[in-house]
């Protein structure tokens, strides 16, 4: 089997250059794509501010052509409200990871709410959408998967596929929180899991295993799992990061991994083969982040975004 | 109508010198009968922190099986440490129910931690003994039952019972966050799990008694016991405002069933209820019910929900 390699596509969408939804603003994070005969459905969690200047993301969507070069239309209403009072994802959702079930699109959210001690704790809901992915609601207020025995915080990313019938979710679970300096914010360290499920509801987690060894030691962040099954072999993509400094110092920042696998158990991690690099200079020059791997008429695509953690959008790269 | 006659208050933390982190509160007391002593665990709290904010510990007092008014031991140390930086029970380990397996004693308990919109979360933790429930381990450092689709917050109160080869977990669940006088306050209902092991739980996802006072009764507390071929569970009930008043405050409530999911209320049979007079005149509540030497106890708290101890009732007649 010839090697697989990426070839960018660039930045496909900014946010800045729409109006969206409940008042956001900027960021178009975490692309999840949703296709359909004559456009492709791209999800992304978008950001307003709240009274007390802090940030909530709501999810919204663009619709674009099949080759990604045209935006055909953004949503203009809410795809899905944020969770009620004292719920799980009162203070946002992402991202959100889509998949058809039947007739109906499942919305695998990764809900926020805030903490004191910490800054936020995330769980994993599920909400439907029967209009075509025009709008979701909740099965529930809370979570399908959330904090653990042996997972104590932080379980969110979801990502769903099904393959032979069953229900696999990747999504990563929090390992805890550190101070790395006295007068420093509590920073998270956070691992890929796996779960599986009959019906999409109901998950049985390995509980803590993490399923991707560590590039960086024990410190390192991996996140937002994404899988695509190629010539019969498993791909993951996913984005890795240093536990703390990693927002403004680009060498400690995101990058996206990669590993493999032939029967879901087993993950060989290469991020080398195929390596999504930054451009100098470019969009995604310090930061490559939160990968979306999808299909589109025979070819496969690589959604993710750049610098800044997708303050300006998302880009995309052709899998050859 | 059972007919309790009230033996007076048993334990007043007030009275316990040389502990800071024992200086209010013996809440939710809970029994394990030793060889000449009975361990009454409860959960108490150091004085509030420079904010007015409390954290919560567990631990025990030994009485006098022969006359349990006789305090024989005070544990040197609450049995369970709070949760690290971001974990579910950071803020608090309150209450505790025991149970006995083989050679151990496994402790459920609920962990506090703090939110931004509401006060607090709570989920359902588990730690065992090895020396009889002098000292306890957590069995992992996140939560064995947590939020879910239909139970979206504050799993607490739990209480654990093993009835043929099945284990019962009794606890609430919150329902809503309620607005009163601009305060979030929750609205909790009694709920109850299954489990062949201790760990795994399978959630009926039911409510268990019907609300009788309002829509929006809070209900704690699900003591259940078997006898005389049917379950008998003793709760507690409030009104969702104004509940730290004497006419809105806690009560006693009353359950039968014969199969553990089908339960009949009937609160008139209770048997007990406010003092004209004394340390348990505003309030009663979190009974705990427990067999020693063919007699039928009822541990339960008075005003103020513990702030000053617990005391003892006894059955005069038969559980039936």
């Amino acid at each position: 089997m010839a090697a697989i390699a990426f070839r960018k596509l660039g930045k496909i969408f900014d946010p800045t250059g729409h109006t969206l939804p409940n008042e956001c603003r900027q960021f178009a994070q975490s692309p999840q794509a949703l296709v359909f005969g004559d456009r492709v459905r791209i999800y992304f969690s978008t950001r307003a501010v709240d009274k007390t200047g802090k940030f909530l993301s709501h999810v919204a969507f663009v619709d674009m052509s099949k080759d990604l070069r045209e935006v055909i239309r953004v949503s203009n209403d809410t795809v899905i409200s944020l969770g009620n009072l004292g719920c799980f994802d009162e203070h946002g959702i992402f991202p959100m990871n889509v998949l058809r079930v039947g007739d109906a699109v499942y919305g695998y959210t990764c809900g926020w709410s805030r903490r004191v001690s910490v800054s936020v704790d995330t769980a994993i809901g599920l909400a439907i959408s029967r209009d075509g992915g025009l709008t979701f609601q909740r099965i529930g207020e809370g979570p399908v998967l959330a904090a653990s025995l042996h997972e104590p915080c932080l379980v969110g990313d979801g990502f769903v596929k099904i393959v032979g019938g069953q229900f696999h979710m990747w999504y990563i679970f929090g390992t805890g929180w550190t101070r790395y300096a006295a007068d420093a914010a509590p920073d998270r360290t956070y691992k890929i899991g796996h779960a599986v499920s009959s019906d999409g509801i109901d998950w049985v987690k390995e509980e803590a295993r993490p399923i991707i060894s560590d590039r960086l030691g024990p410190a390192e962040s991996q996140a937002l799992p994404t899988v695509i099954e190629v010539q019969g072999r498993f791909h993951m993509f996913f984005c890795y990061r240093q536990s703390f400094d990693f927002r403004n110092n680009p060498g400690r920042g995101y990058r996206i991994g990669h590993a493999t696998s032939d029967d879901l158990v087993d993950w060989t991690r290469d991020d080398h083969t195929p390596a999504l690099e930054g451009t100098e200079g470019g969009w995604d020059s310090d930061m490559q982040c939160y990968p979306h791997a999808f299909e589109c008429d025979g070819r496969l695509y690589l959604l993710y975004n750049g610098n800044e953690f997708g303050r300006h959008g998302f880009g995309a790269a052709v899998l050859e | 109508m059972f007919a309790w006659r009230k033996l007076g208050k048993v334990f007043t933390p007030q009275e316990v010198p040389g502990r800071p982190w024992l200086q209010e509160f013996a809440q939710a007391p809970c029994a394990l009968v030793l060889g000449d002593t009975v361990r009454m665990y409860f959960s108490c709290r150091p004085k509030p922190d420079a904010a007015g904010q409390y954290v919560s510990y567990s631990a025990y007092v030994d009485l006098d099986r022969g006359d349990l008014f006789k305090v024989r031991r005070v544990a040197d140390e609450p049995i369970l440490s709070l949760g690290g930086l971001g974990e579910f029970d950071e803020f608090g380990t309150y209450p505790v129910s025991v149970v006995r397996d083989g050679a151990r004693v496994l402790a459920y308990y609920a962990g506090w931690t703090r939110c931004e919109s509401v006060p607090f979360n709570v989920a359902i933790g588990v730690a065992e003994s090895r020396d009889g429930g002098a000292t306890f381990e957590k069995l992992g450092n996140g939560p064995v039952l947590s939020y879910s689709p239909g139970e979206p917050f504050v799993l607490s109160g739990p209480k654990i019972r093993r009835f043929g080869d099945t284990w019962y977990l009794f606890y609430i669940a919150g329902r809503k966050w309620k607005r009163v006088d601009g305060r979030p306050e929750p609205v909790y209902k009694i709920r109850m799990a299954t489990s062949a092991d201790g760990i795994r739980w399978s959630r009926l996802n039911e409510d268990l008694i019907e609300s009788r006072i309002e829509e929006d009764e809070a209900q704690a507390s699900p003591d259940v016991s078997y006898a005389g071929g049917k379950y008998h569970m003793f709760f507690c009930y409030r009104h969702s405002a104004g509940f730290r008043s004497k006419e809105r405050g806690y009560r006693i409530g009353y359950a039968w069933s014969r199969n553990l999911v089908d339960w009949t209320r009937d609160d008139a049979r209770a048997g007990i209820d406010v003092a004209q007079e004394g340390w348990d005149a505003e309030m009663v509540s979190y009974p705990h019910v427990f067999e020693l030497d063919g007699r039928r106890y009822m541990a339960y708290l008075g005003d103020q929900v513990g702030r000053y101890g617990f005391g003892l009732a006894v059955l005069d007649g038969t559980l039936e």
